[in-house]
């Protein structure tokens, strides 16, 4: 079992509930073979910085997640016929270690205290 | 303008990405990696931003993840 983070790009023409199915789709074999869901991380709807398959949008899903390796090439091999799935991508996961989360408090606070979060890790206050 | 034998105003590079103190750079963060990509798209090379080696590297990796992602662009538009 390793720790993974999947990011998928689904078609912006998919309403909500087909987005929901789709998360669904892809947290449930993760389950049954024995994984585990960390996180679903929703971005939403996003600027390409290309377009691809004639979208300038794409619906931003990311996935931390536990897995046994052999999932993910059959993971992989899913997302490649599904449709509305424009891009995809599995990384193994960095193990946080203790220095990286105490920074990443801090750094949190920080941003808390200027009030300006952004939805990924917001850099660092430039004073 | 500088002047012939004066020589030009130089400043040390540094690896801002040290002086941040930061550990990880992350392909999803692509605010942070829009700094170390030139107008074209291209990687920006050490020589010139001054990353340090470990850094650069991880620089590397994390563009060429945000590519496939469409989070940072392979080329500029009005360049294609």
């Amino acid at each position: 079992m390793k720790l993974y983070e999947t990011t998928v790009v689904f078609d912006p023409g998919l309403e909500e509930a087909r987005v929901n199915e789709e998360v669904e789709r892809v947290t449930q074999p993760i389950a049954q073979a024995g994984g585990e869901v960390i996180e679903v991380q929703r971005w939403g709807k996003r600027k390409l910085a290309y377009m691809i398959r004639k979208r300038r949008d794409g619906t931003y899903v990311h996935v931390k997640h536990k897995s046994p390796p052999e999932l993910i090439a059959e993971m992989d091999r899913r997302f490649r016929l599904n449709e509305s799935v424009l891009r995809h991508l599995t990384v193994l996961a960095v193990k946080e270690s203790k220095k990286t989360l105490a920074a990443a408090a801090e750094a949190a606070a920080k941003a808390a205290e200027a009030a300006s979060a952004s939805p990924v890790a917001a850099a660092p206050a430039a004073e | 303008m500088a002047r012939e034998g004066e020589a030009r105003s130089f400043r040390r590079k540094f690896c801002k990405l040290c002086f941040d103190k930061v550990d990880r750079i992350d392909y999803k963060d692509d605010r942070r990696l829009t700094r170390f990509i030139t107008d074209r798209g291209k990687i920006v090379p050490r020589r010139i931003s001054g990353t340090c080696a470990r850094h650069q590297s991880q620089i590397t990796e994390a563009v060429k993840r945000a590519r496939i992602l469409a989070l940072l662009p392979f080329t500029s538009e009005q360049y294609r």
